[in-house]
């Protein structure tokens, strides 16, 4: 008998539970359900959470969102819903919704410690402009900072993005995305020359192999896990491998379970890629055709600041790996270097530089990655035998390895939140690219987001200190052309160097050299590591802190200004989801009270300084560009003059109300078909923002690889979102594949045509070693990057790893999720799950009360020993969505030193009970 | 008038009947109140010591100070106490309750036997309050009796009580009484309690004068038979008794004061006794007061022997 | 003397008379309330470890709320007259505070009579109440990713379970929990988690809604039951005594 009899069990409980309820609704019950529904409205949506991007149907009845349901004809979810997803339309409707402004307030007037009091939007506008000025005046555009987000809606990300980088002429602009999924920009940047997946949601159905890399999916991703688990159980053939650092829900269905050490990803992905090469597995004709090798420097540092001025005395042993780093046994052998080797950090301000490697260095370089070494050093579960362990690796191998076998990668944050999260992502591409397994129907590796626009707004449009929209950046001359011509800006208006990054705004926060930020739709007081810092600076230092949200929140309780900002559904919007899809809402219902979205909140600042205060010259430190005066932005305003534009021209004016754009009127009845828009209602000249802004913002990318439709097409009942490339109303399912992408090249079959960093020097594993660049147009990159120890481990006095990541109940910093009482209710602290071993170890129980104790702060929180996360011995996890558990006070604000992206994965803590 | 005949009548001990008169003085009406005073503190007191423990999480030496309720508590932790009648009608549905409770049972047994059965009613029961209010009220608007029922039906009630108990297997009266059911709902929460209470003291204040503690309350009654071999007592010393009756008057279980009785005891033999102190405090020739039986009985002793030796002679 | 003796007697005998009658009137309507209470509701959701039979258990509960000072979660709660439970006795409503399992029980080690048995040492063996789903408006069954109560649950995996299965109208799995009597323990937490307006699972008592397999039959695959090779006779049929033939009437009697 094949079948054990468990097995037999469970077999049997599914099928008999399957035809349960399959049983159809009988035609009465769904009519007497429909029977309060009659004076509903119906319009489609998108939910308001994560990054897949389900479509949503929402019912507004009495200008209240009543109802909503998951949208039948949305291809990502056919009508089903998260839990998170199932309350969207009470999101809004929390007790203590902000509706007014409020500043701190003493004795009439603004005080930074004065207690927070109901003001006008004049009063707050006033104050905030004065402040602006004051440090606009006094450190020019480098002392201004925007907080922005992977939540904003497009034309939100598009009008903040232009009025900082065209209008204020600064880069200080960085969203919360930064957290998310910098890393895997980096990496599909550095590969493919171009951001965003090959692929899409449909690889689940095509592929026969789902590994999942640190992404807890069946949480994190409830709905695109349905899918994966449809496929694993509708085909026998289909396998799933979760490799994660704690045994979590993503697990229960998988087939194998791998459970790994922080860090050794690296270590595991060089394993595969030795024994894809020791098998002769390589894919040679598409790696000859389509790819190139390269490589980099490994003494890059950790992200933190050079210095030590700043940090805790508690910090100063992390702190100064920032400058040395003594490798490890692991270390020593993985890089080829010796054990104890102290190695200087010379290359953390150039650490994205990288050259081209022959195949035979690659080789070199994943050679000592044998499947013993590997194993010692990634086996995370110290009760697991190592036979067993190396079987699964092998294993692993074995199902990329083979020629028959359709494979489809997933990660989220084990990659992005991660000390070399952009190496991590590029290695994985290098995995499939050796496989020659990407960019087709089941093969590829895709990058999940964890935010509803981090693709379509952050990214897209370029929200970051370095970007511009459509993939452009800053630092390019052409880019800032480009950006200046289809701006209708003067030329060297944009600023050339690259802004503060989000991490690098809350440490430029505490050294004072930021002045003034805006928060928007963002909650980065809650949401950046090592937390206590940043809080105090914000209260401590002389500075000025808008934040724009629904709710209060720990940034808004921080602020010094709050703006009480409009809601999904009380505005008009669009969002990009992972898998390139665009889809879009209209406004349902009024936002509460004097609560305005944040478009508005823009286009009003923006009416409050002319050309003359902002185009004039400006000191930019440390700006060093060719064409600029070092240290200098340089007064464009007599060539603005000269297109006609006056230095008393508001930037309302200049960027937003054009010519052009007042043309596209409000009301525009074929589009709104009924529905308000308090925006252009309030504004009142006549134009519809959004529409016109989008349309404006669409030119960045049509014909440059990045092509949306119009805004209507994206209204039109039949369209449930559009994934771009749009070409000729089509979209565009895989790109880079011949036979899907109109980018391709004729004949290519596949063709990497992303533009960025597409011309090297060559060199060995460890040096340039030849300075002249070789194009390698049309082509992706194969990295070799090797395996670097956590900067954090446990040690003697912190002696558990610690990682923080997402419920399914919650969202984020729980700002929406938590003002839902059912999940509330449902889900009301983070508990620090703990093995049970080490919690008897210590004296703890379940549902005790404990200390959190990290370098950086402690926090309590009640521990839990069972259930949905399965820490292995010496590891730990808590979510992050709850102040009450202000998990980041813990949290190591170490970031990936090309990304910047802070690694929330792995910090070293003692816990001890409270 | 009235005060002119009073003022010629004299007792049997041949002194003139005296009769109480509340004092004007604030500490002559303290001296009046002391045991009432005092009963109230300790009512109080422990029905505090409860609610802090469960509501406010008292403790002491990290113990909790006194958990639980009348029927069954735990004193800073270790020292059980529970209601020995309670226990009784639980063992009567053939439930043999773990040892703790026994011993808890057995400890306030104890102290029964020593300070009296019934002080229980008078000095801890929560219940008194509202039937001492009812009676007081009574007092003052010279309310009647409805009708008249004998003090002895309470040990009908207590057989009732634990037949009940064998018979349908749950505690009979721990079911209904309101006694529990004040206690409980005073440290546990406030429900429809209340009720039963307020019926109490309806039953009490217009149908039958110590309607509950003095005929009905199967609790009473179980004191009242333990009671008898209690070693606290009132005691009586007969020569300067005036028969002035003013104890009688104010006594919940005017009964007990059967001065013939209580002079040949030398003290109030009743089970049913509360020790409540009132007649103590209203007996203008101190013939009553708190005193140890054996203690009594060594005093008694002589007496009897010299009224034997008078009769002889 | 006679007469007098004669009236006393008769005084005495109605006397004993009316007694009885009074006892027998007020024991009857005493015992009618007793009944009422402790038999009307007899699902209260008990402490863990109260004992399994309600009449037990009501027996020997002092009422004495012990235990409920002894629960840090302040879950229990002691019966008041309108509770529509047994008056004085703890118990606890899942929607509100659950049962969080301690370790440690410190409830049952509080209980002076044993109405909270003292054999229970390990919580997970409690059996407080039995979760059942209400399929049809569990949204997991439905085809949303909840699952709530499966995460939430402290005895993960084995009193509830999810199951995975194609929705079928679509390419999604359905992960379906379902709840096994074997190990639920009926603490509540997933009542209490339940996001739905009106919880769609909740724990009630096992007597209320379990079934059972009759004992002649075991089903197909959940026992072993290898051929017994050396089969021995146990038990012998009636023999001797010659009972009269039964079917007698049938065959008999009546029309063809």
């Amino acid at each position: 008998m094949d079948l054990t009899r468990r097995e037999f069990l469970k077999t049997s409980a599914a099928t008999a539970t399957a035809t349960a309820a399959g049983i159809s609704v009988p035609a009465a019950v769904l009519a007497e359900s429909g029977k309060g529904d009659a004076d509903i409205q119906w319009d489609k949506g998108v939910c308001r959470f994560c990054g897949t991007g389900c479509g949503i149907m929402v019912g507004t009845k009495d200008g209240r969102v009543v109802a909503t349901k998951g949208d039948p004809d949305a291809p990502v979810n056919k009508g089903l819903n998260c839990i998170k997803g199932y309350f969207n339309g009470k999101i809004q409707y929390g007790q203590d919704r902000l509706t007014q402004p409020l500043m701190r307030m003493k004795d009439g007037k603004f005080d930074k410690n004065g207690k927070f009091q109901a003001v006008s939007w004049e009063t707050a506008f006033d104050e905030m402009t004065r402040q602006f000025k004051k440090t606009y005046n006094e450190m020019g555009p480098a002392g201004v900072a925007v907080f922005g987000s992977g939540q904003y809606t497009i034309p939100e990300g598009y009008t903040m993005a232009k009025l900082m980088k065209a209008g204020f002429r600064s880069n200080n602009i960085d969203p919360n995305a930064r957290h998310c999924m910098a890393s895997a920009v980096v990496a599909f940047i550095q590969t493919f020359g171009i951001d965003e997946p090959a692929g899409n949601y449909d690889d689940i159905e095509h592929t026969d192999t789902v590994i999942t890399w640190g992404a807890n999916m069946a949480e994190c991703h409830p709905i695109l896990w349905a899918r994966v688990s449809d496929r694993r159980l509708t085909n026998d053939n289909v396998k799933l491998v979760n490799l994660t650092t704690i045994s979590n829900q993503t697990s229960d269905i998988a087939d194998s379970e791998i459970v790994f050490k922080p860090g050794s990803d690296l270590a595991i992905q060089n394993y595969l890629m030795r024994e894809i090469i020791k098998r002769n597995a390589v894919d040679h004709d598409f790696v000859k055709k389509h790819c190139v090798f390269a490589t980099g420097p490994y003494d890059i540092g950790y992200g933190m600041r050079p210095t030590d001025k700043y940090a805790f005395e508690a910090e100063k042993d992390i702190q100064v790996k920032e400058l040395r780093v003594t490798l490890d046994k692991h270390e020593a052998i993985a890089q080829r270097r010796k054990e104890g080797e102290v190695v200087e950090q010379k290359n953390t301000k150039k650490p994205v530089k990288h050259w081209m490697i022959s195949f035979e260095e690659f080789k070199r370089g994943v050679e000592p990655y044998t499947l013993d070494f590997v194993a010692e050093v990634s086996k995370g579960d110290a009760n697991e035998s190592m036979d067993q362990y190396k079987a699964k690796l092998k294993a692993l191998a074995d199902l990329y390895a083979d020629p028959k076998r359709k494979v489809t990668s997933f990660w989220t944050m084990g990659f992005n939140q991660h000390y070399r999260g952009s190496w991590v992502n590029e290695q994985i591409y290098a995995l499939h690219l050796l496989l020659g397994k990407q960019a087709m129907p089941g093969n590829g590796a895709f990058s999940l987001t964890g935010q509803p626009s981090a693709c379509g707004t952050a990214r897209e449009v370029g929200t970051f200190a370095h970007r511009l929209p459509a993939d452009m950046v800053v630092f390019n001359p052409k880019h800032r052309a480009r950006s200046e011509k289809l701006w209708k800006l003067p030329a060297n208006t944009l600023n050339p160097k690259v802004g503060s990054h989000i991490t690098k705004i809350m440490r430029d926060l505490e050294d004072g050299s930021i002045k003034w930020a805006w928060v928007q739709v963002n909650n980065p007081f809650q949401a950046t590591a090592n937390a206590n810092h940043w809080i105090k600076a914000a209260r401590k230092m002389d500075n000025f802190l808008v934040v724009s949200d629904p709710y209060p929140t720990v940034s808004a309780k921080v602020a010094d200004l709050i703006l009480p900002t409009a809601m999904i559904f009380e505005k008009w919007g669009l969002y990009g989801n992972a898998e390139r899809r665009t889809q879009a809402w209209r406004q349902q219902v009024a936002p509460p009270g004097e609560a305005m979205a944040d478009v508005w909140q823009h286009l009003e600042f923006a009416k409050r300084f002319t050309l003359k205060e902002v185009w004039g010259e400006k000191t930019v430190p440390g700006l060093k560009a060719k064409g600029f005066e070092d240290g200098k932005l340089p007064d464009v305003l007599a060539e603005a003059q000269k297109m006609g534009y006056s230095p008393e021209d508001t930037l309302y004016d200049v960027l937003f109300a054009t010519k052009d754009n007042l043309k596209v009127k409000w009301p525009d009845t074929a589009v709104a078909k009924g529905h308000g828009n308090h925006i252009a209602e309030k504004l009142g000249d006549g134009w519809f923002p959004e529409k016109a802004l989008f349309n404006e913002y669409r030119e960045f990318g049509v014909n440059f690889q990045h092509d949306l439709a119009e805004f209507d097409v994206y209204y039109g009942d039949k369209v449930r979102g559009l994934k771009w490339p749009v070409i000729d109303g089509k979209e565009t399912q895989w790109r880079f594949n011949e036979k899907y992408d109109p980018y391709c090249a004729k004949g290519s079959g596949f063709d990497f045509y992303g533009k960025a960093l597409k011309a090297l020097p060559s060199g060995d594993l460890d040096k340039v070693t030849k300075k002249d660049k070789t194009s390698l147009a049309h082509k992706a990159k194969i990295f070799f990057r090797p395996y670097a120890a956590p900067p954090e481990q446990p040690d003697k006095n912190y002696d558990l790893w610690f990682s923080t990541g997402r419920v399914l109940e919650h969202w984020h910093t729980g700002t929406m999720t938590r003002r839902v009482p059912e999940l509330h209710r449902a889900v009301p602290t983070a508990q620090l799950f703990m093995n049970p071993d080490d919690a008897e170890k210590r004296g703890l129980k379940r549902n005790d009360l404990v200390w959190i104790e990290s370098r950086r702060g402690k926090i309590k929180a009640l521990l839990e020993t069972q259930g949905r996360n399965r820490p292995a011995p010496g590891y730990t996890f808590a979510a992050f969505f709850d102040e009450g558990v202000f998990v980041n006070k813990v949290c190591l604000d170490v970031t990936c030193p090309m990304s910047k992206e802070e690694d929330f994965k792995k910090a070293a803590i003692k816990v001890y009970k409270a | 008038m009235n005060d002119k005949q009073q003022s010629v009548r004299l007792g049997p001990n041949g002194k003139p009947v005296r009769y109480f008169v509340m004092p004007d003085s604030l500490s002559g009406k303290l001296q009046v109140w002391r045991y009432l005073l005092l009963r109230r503190a300790v009512q109080l007191g422990l029905l505090l010591l409860f609610f802090g423990t469960v509501n406010w999480d008292w403790k002491i030496a990290e113990q909790p100070v006194l958990t639980g309720n009348l029927s069954s508590s735990e004193l800073l932790g270790f020292l059980p106490l529970a209601d020995p009648f309670a226990v009784l009608q639980i063992m009567l549905t053939r439930q043999i309750p773990q040892q703790e409770v026994l011993i808890g049972a057995a400890i306030i047994l104890a102290a029964v036997a020593l300070i009296g059965g019934r002080t229980w009613c008078a000095w801890v029961c929560p219940l008194n309050m509202v039937t001492d209010l009812a009676a007081w009220t009574r007092r003052r608007l010279g309310i009647k009796d409805v009708f008249i029922l004998s003090r002895q039906i309470r040990y009908t009630v207590l057989a009732l009580t634990l037949f009940l108990s064998a018979l349908t297997g749950v505690a009979a009266f721990e079911w209904i009484s309101p006694i529990s059911m004040l206690h409980r709902e005073l440290i546990y929460g406030i429900g429809a309690g209340w009720i039963a209470v307020i019926g109490v003291f309806l039953f009490d204040l217009f149908i039958l004068r110590n309607g509950w503690c003095g005929h009905l309350c199967p609790l009473g009654a179980f004191y009242a038979v333990i009671g008898k071999v209690a070693l606290l007592r009132i005691a009586f010393d007969t020569p300067t008794c005036t028969h002035c009756g003013e104890c009688a008057k104010i006594c919940p279980e005017p009964q007990v004061l059967n001065i013939k009785a209580a002079s040949v005891a030398g003290m109030i033999a009743s089970g049913e006794c509360t020790n409540c102190g009132r007649c103590i405090a209203v007996c203008p020739e101190d013939t009553l007061k708190f005193d140890l039986r054996h203690h009594i009985q060594n005093q008694q002793v002589p007496n009897t022997t010299e009224s034997q030796q008078r009769r002889a002679a | 003397m006679n007469t007098k003796s004669s009236t006393t007697r008769r005084d005495f005998l109605v006397k004993m008379g009316q007694g009885a009658a009074l006892a027998a009137t007020g024991g009857l309507i005493w015992s009618y309330l007793l009944n009422q209470q402790a038999r009307a509701t007899p699902f209260a959701i008990r402490p863990p470890g109260a004992l399994a039979d309600p009449d037990d258990f009501n027996a020997r509960c002092i009422k004495c709320g012990q235990c409920v000072d002894a629960c840090p979660y302040d879950t229990l709660k002691l019966a008041t007259a309108d509770a529509g439970i047994p008056i004085g006795t703890p118990y606890f409503i899942p929607r509100e505070i659950p049962c969080y399992m301690c370790e440690d029980i410190p409830c049952l080690k509080a209980c002076p009579t044993g109405a909270i048995d003292p054999a229970l040492e390990n919580i997970d063996d409690s059996r407080m109440g039995l979760a059942v789903i209400d399929i049809e408006n569990c949204l997991s069954w439905q085809g949303l990713r909840c699952e709530i109560c499966f995460r939430e649950c402290p005895v993960q995996g084995k009193a509830i379970s999810v199951e995975h299965h194609p929705r079928r109208i679509s390419k999604h799995a359905m992960f379906v929990p379902l709840v096994h009597s074997s190990d639920c323990t009926g603490c509540g937490i997933c009542e209490k988690a339940c996001p739905t307006e009106e919880a769609a699972i909740r724990v009630v008592q096992p007597e209320l809604v379990q079934g059972k397999i009759g004992d002649h039959y075991r089903l197909g695959w959940t026992v072993d039951t290898p051929i017994t090779q050396e089969f021995e006779i146990r038990g012998k049929p009636d023999a001797g005594d010659r009972a009269p033939p039964t079917g007698l009437d049938y065959l008999n009697e009546g029309p063809l």
